[in-house]
């Protein structure tokens, strides 16, 4: 590798202006003016995700959140997406893990209207019975339709032995018998107990006028009261569910394996997250991480493969990802251990370092290009409670990341025998190959409804 | 080095005097130069931040394919990866990405567009990397066999071992007899086997030429020094001998054409394709209004029928891509798990017969036009963005400013206009159908 790295000298980031306002009713509103273009992004965050769901009605946060905008305020949902579809804006609700998302994108000119329509859906849902039935045998259809995608299904199976029982898996588990029990009074119990000002943040990020907008939100969320008046908090993982475990989904007409290998990561905001994140990089980020080279361009394996941290609040998961066909699956699981394990052992060396520090340095700002973007990572740094300097020094404290760090942060965290193996596809072909990895279970897809 | 002759875009530089202030500030930012070897130039300059995109498009598709080494476009894509001679082999993302850059390529039908998003401090560098793969690529035994591998078992990923895949397949050999549409992007698995290092290298100097590119640069950087570099890397590339045309042989069609993709799945599923007009034909934009009024939004016509009153759908798309060659108009239809695909076939048709029979309302009229023009301005809003709209507008119909000007070409399209091309272009003997026919899933 003859690739010359020099030490970044890094141009400074234009943040726009963010001012912070807390309504008497204690919502917190994020400001953020910019253009040129006559665009407005606006995001509600409301700490009441997934994981906050009742067992045995997993999912319903997101599901009455999708419903917000099929009837409000005494409008049908046929109106109110005429509304927001005229004027060529979008709006909706959904949930993740830890927060319940309302958002709207929408031309400047008709911030006023849109955004006294996002208010009106997130203050005055009236979930009417057949907007529930209907969005009940959608979401049910959706959910058997998704078995058919060996990537979903493989995330699917994934979740269940990563995180186990742990609320962060209810988002993906929720299944056929939650959706089929959700009741109308569920969906008003979620509304009335689980969201209210006190934890929200509104961010509003675009082309606007400043107090204009304030005194429209005073006017349309001023008003909004109840709800939980101190965050809820996510319990702790116990680990991971199924260690040194492989589960296969069958699919038999596939001639193609979908692998997943999931173990323990870090949370969000952890003191390691630089040394974590140049150091994935350099194992399974770009097109030239290590994954990448032996898998796809060593060995032609595969057309992907990479590896991710996913960071939540209290815990966080790793996985390396990749496919190949039926025949080559046992390579693709030697070749991705060995480089977990060569990783975890001897660290990044110091070129591979200083090139990812350069790519993840020269690529962040194209992270906060768009109002959107802008408004996420703001959110973020609000959500997880990050220093405030995270993204006006992200670039720095990447640069500033060393080999001895970074090889300390691969030690401490990647897997050594604790981890556990997904695979979707011909179990009948792969049961044999596989067993080696550890013990196997084979499970339908329709075990994973 | 001869001085090239450059041509800066002061002579026309409004498209149109309607321009909305935030478009008609990106169009007289726009610089245009023409090298003397035929490479086509055009640098948006813009600061919000520190980054610039540079887009690379190729004139050049599966249309231009013979059968025998189809896919040789993509699995070439790939290539362009692989080495040339300042930059061997594994050397082009090491490079790019050790600057602070990275890059990504696709290849369609019509077109091949490699990009390069990166810090501006890397542009030099990302000139040079871009030109000597332009100028020298080496296509090494080897790295083609590699390649092809990897191409092959992208070709299982997206169409063997996915349905929309299989059915996307199928039903381009029914749209197209003729003409080179009908093969897949990717190729047929055979022909990707097929392909001999020798096409490659022919292929190469025939479509690789700097006469059959454009070069788009956005983001912030100098404008003069950005061109000083693209003349110093890109002007010492010889221009190639242009590009034989391509023959649109395609008979008519004299009826409806159905074909069924049996295979292990939940529930069936639809796609239905019309053949359209090509891309800088003007009812295209009609038929984008025709696209927009009965897809997007929940209220769209067919996703309220279908999804939400008739519930025959769990979704419904619609898709129209512009193409140099007559196109098609194309619905997908996910169904319900027991749903009778006939029915929905009769419930689609239906709504679009009530187009082609009343048109639409002038509020969805109004409606298709504002997000039009909506869906224009979100794609300007990133550096990346902007390089990839203005320049796909420039290869489909021959100039940017054309791009710009949509909205205003929107503007102008009639409820009549709506009407008949629905008419004309939905009509029954236009169209191909292929239905997913859900089989058990096989007990091995």
């Amino acid at each position: 590798m003859k690739a010359t790295v020099e030490v970044p000298k890094l141009r400074p980031l234009k943040l726009p202006r963010h001012e912070v306002r807390t309504l008497p009713n204690g919502l917190t509103v994020h400001l953020v003016p910019r253009g040129p273009l006559p665009l407005v992004a606006v995001r509600l965050v409301i700490r009441g995700g997934s994981a906050f769901d009742p067992i045995g009605r997993l999912g319903v946060g997101d599901f009455a959140a999708r419903l917000f905008r099929r009837g409000a305020g005494g409008e049908t949902a046929d109106q109110i997406s005429d509304e927001v579809d005229f004027v060529a804006a979008s709006v909706g609700g959904f949930a993740n893990e830890e927060n319940v998302i309302l958002s709207l994108s929408t031309p400047s000119r008709h911030l006023e209207p849109m955004f006294e329509l996002m208010a009106r859906i997130l203050l005055r849902p009236d979930f009417p019975e057949s907007e529930l039935e209907l969005s009940r045998r959608r979401t049910l259809s959706a959910l058997i339709n998704d078995l058919d995608d060996p990537g979903s299904l493989a995330d699917r199976a994934l979740v269940r032995a990563t995180w186990g029982s742990h609320p962060y898996a209810n988002e993906t588990i929720a299944g056929k018998k939650d959706i089929s029990a959700y009741t109308r009074d569920d969906l008003r119990h979620f509304h009335q107990e689980r969201l209210g000002p006190q934890i929200a943040h509104l961010y509003l990020v675009g082309s606007f006028d400043l107090d204009d907008v304030m005194a429209t939100v005073e006017r349309t969320l001023g008003g909004w009261k109840g709800g939980p008046s101190e965050k809820p908090i996510v319990p702790p993982w116990a680990g991971l569910a199924r260690p040194g475990e492989v589960l296969i989904v069958d699919k038999p007409e596939q001639t193609q394996v979908q692998m997943r290998i999931g173990a323990p990561g870090v949370k969000r905001g952890h003191p390691d997250h630089f040394p974590l994140v140049t150091m994935n990089t350099v194992l399974g980020g770009g097109f030239t991480s290590r994954l990448v080279t032996e898998i796809r361009v060593k060995r032609g394996l595969s057309y992907g493969a990479g590896s991710s941290f996913d960071m939540m609040s209290v815990a966080g998961t790793f996985t390396v990802s990749s496919f190949t066909r039926t025949e080559t699956i046992e390579s693709l699981i030697d070749v991705s251990l060995a480089e977990v394990k060569k990783m975890k052992e001897r660290g990044p060396t110091k070129t591979e370092l200083a090139t990812v520090q350069r790519y993840i340095s020269g690529l962040y700002p194209g992270r906060l290009e768009t109002n959107e973007n802008i408004s996420g990572a703001i959110a973020d740094v609000v959500h997880y409670g990050l220093p405030e300097t995270w993204i006006s020094e992200y670039r720095e404290r990447i640069a500033a990341v060393t080999v001895k760090q970074a090889a300390a942060a691969a030690q401490e965290h990647l897997f050594g025998p604790e981890r556990c193996i997904v695979l979707v596809g011909n179990a009948d072909k792969l049961r044999a190959k596989v067993e080696k990895y550890g013990p196997v279970t084979v499970l339908k897809p329709t075990e994973l409804e | 080095m001869p001085k090239p002759a450059t041509r800066t875009s002061s002579r026309s530089k409004r498209p149109a005097p309607t321009l909305p202030p935030a478009l008609e500030a990106i169009a007289k930012s726009v610089i245009e130069v023409t090298l003397p070897n035929g490479l086509q130039v055009r640098l948006l300059p813009s600061d919000a931040v520190p980054t610039c995109s540079f887009y690379t498009f190729f004139r050049v598709g599966s249309r231009n394919e013979i059968p025998g080494t189809t896919g040789i476009s993509h699995l070439f894509e790939h290539m362009m990866f692989n080495g040339a001679k300042k930059y061997g082999p594994g050397q082009f993302d090491r490079v790019l990405e050790s600057s602070g850059g990275t890059s990504n390529a696709y290849t369609s039908n019509d077109v091949t567009v490699y990009y390069e998003d990166f810090m501006s401090e890397a542009l030099e560098k990302v000139i040079d990397l871009e030109s000597d793969r332009m100028r020298s690529l080496q296509v090494t035994p080897k790295m083609l066999e590699s390649e092809r591998k990897v191409v092959m078992e992208e070709r299982r990923l997206r169409v063997d071992n996915e349905i929309g895949g299989l059915m996307d397949e199928e039903l381009s050999t029914l749209v197209w007899k003729a003409h080179p549409y009908r093969w897949p992007v990717i190729g047929w698995m055979k022909d990707i086997e097929n392909i001999k290092r020798e096409d490659c290298l022919d292929y190469f100097r025939t479509y690789y030429a700097p006469n059959n590119a454009t070069l788009y640069l956005s983001g912030d950087f100098e404008p003069k020094k950005a061109l000083a570099m693209i003349r110093k890397y890109y002007a010492g590339i010889k221009a190639g001998p242009g590009a034989p045309p391509v023959l649109d042989s395609e008979p008519e069609q004299k009826g409806e054409r159905r074909a069924e993709v049996r295979h292990p799945a939940q529930a069936p599923s639809l796609m239905i394709a019309w053949r359209g007009p090509q891309g800088t034909d003007a009812d295209t934009l009609v038929l984008d209004v025709l696209q927009y009024a009965l897809s997007v939004g929940q209220s769209s016509r067919l996703t309220r029928a279908l999804v939400f009153e008739q519930e025959i759908a769990i979704g419904i798309s619609v898709d129209w891509t512009w193409r140099f060659d007559p196109g098609a108009f194309t619905i997908v239809m996910e169904l319900k798990q027991h749903a009778d695909p006939k029915k929905a076939e009769a419930a689609l048709y239906a709504e679009i017969k009530k187009v082609a029979d009343h048109g639409l309302e002038p509020r969805e009229l109004e409606k298709a036009k504002n997000n039009l023009s909506a869906h224009l301005l979100r794609e300007l809003a990133t550096n990346n963005g902007r390089a990839h709209a203005l320049g796909t507008y420039e290869l489909m119909l021959g100039d940017w400013r054309q791009g710009l000007a949509l909205p205003s070409r929107y503007e102008s399209i009639t409820g009549d206009q709506v009407k008949a091309a629905a008419a004309r272009y939905l009509a029954p003997e236009r169209r191909s159908v292929v239905t997913l026919v859900p089989t058990p899933e096989v007990e091995a």
